[in-house]
């Protein structure tokens, strides 16, 4: 099944939502755990993303941007959002009508203990990261699609809405002043 | 020469993966059967719309009141309530509405389409009686 197909069937029947979900939940939770180093924000953002994105399927066209890139666009701008409001930010799962609690909760119990594990096998990274975050986001959100996720710039100009030349610019500021708070370790 | 050293390292460099997630199809569900919570309708603005059509009438039906008159009446016998739904209700609205269009704007890829125009027009809709509403009552 094609994007545009799997489009029109969600727009049809909002339960084949599920469908997209099983293609990008995967990915996208990787970009986040990615970008923010930590389970339990990326679990919360993962989440925030994909319920936005089911309540907005209905305002997306296949004209410019592929469903694809139009997820990392909310995945970005959700990680954004959680950094500046952290304080703010509720925990979706209190706001989802779990079938099974219980269950859900000993699943993501389980998910936790193994990307932890997964995290800790990671140290260089973990290192790269944590001095990330300490830059501002613009330079954290072209870092991280350039160099974890292995984006090229076509598809990181169309993620960020920006032109190539601003985001050549940020990548080379923002590749410095990585450098330097690296260096500095 | 530094730069492009720690950026080669940086391309390099084991990253975490993700291979399995248990909670990815409970998740799944829980989106595809969740409601939209929205406190914004309109039967909060359809309160201060009936109370101006009921007073518009009333204008209408004895000659020496004027819609007006009715207002500063219903403000000076019903304080509080006045105060909620001319003036709390249509604010919240307004604030609410606006952002539900940032929000509608910021993740439609093409805010100008006809699907993102039908999502908007309520939001407007309301926003504009909302306005219509603060206008009467602060008559």
């Amino acid at each position: 099944m094609t994007e545009i197909e799997l489009l029109n069937n969600i727009k049809n029947n909002p339960a084949v939502f599920s469908e997209l979900f099983k293609l990008y939940y995967k990915p996208i939770f990787g970009y986040i755990l990615r970008r923010t180093g930590d389970f339990d924000d990326t679990a919360d953002i993962a989440a925030d993303t994909f319920l936005k994105a089911f309540r907005n399927i209905n305002n997306f066209t296949y004209k410019g941007i592929s469903i694809k890139v139009w997820l990392y666009r909310i995945a970005t701008n959700e990680v954004n959002l959680y950094v500046r409001q952290r304080k703010k930010y509720n925990s979706i799962y209190e706001r989802l009508n779990i079938a099974d609690n219980d269950l859900f909760s000993s699943y993501l119990h389980e998910d936790k203990k193994d990307l932890e594990a997964e995290l800790q096998k990671h140290e260089q990274y973990l290192i790269v990261v944590r001095e990330l975050k300490t830059l501002p986001l613009k330079y954290q959100e072209v870092i991280s699609l350039r160099y974890f996720e292995g984006k090229e710039n076509k598809e990181i100009v169309e993620i960020l809405n920006i032109n190539e030349g601003t985001l050549k610019s940020l990548l080379s500021r923002g590749l410095e002043k990585l450098r330097k708070k690296c260096n500095q370790i | 020469m530094e730069t492009q050293n720690f950026e080669e390292k940086l391309l390099k460099m084991t990253k975490p993966e993700v291979n399995q997630l248990k909670h990815q199809d409970m998740l799944a569900d829980a989106i595809t059967n969740a409601k939209d919570k929205s406190v914004v309708s309109w039967w909060w603005l359809s309160v201060p719309l009936f109370i101006i059509a009921m007073l518009t009438m009333k204008s209408a039906f004895m000659p020496q009141t004027t819609l007006i008159s009715n207002i500063h009446e219903l403000k000076s016998k019903q304080p509080v309530s006045s105060l909620l739904f001319f003036l709390i209700v249509p604010i919240c609205i307004i604030i609410f509405n606006t952002w539900s269009i940032r929000k509608v704007w910021s993740l439609s890829d093409n805010p100008k389409d006809s699907n993102s125009i039908q999502s908007l027009w309520v939001n407007g809709l309301m926003i504009i009686f909302s306005i219509i509403v603060l206008i009467i009552y602060s008559l």
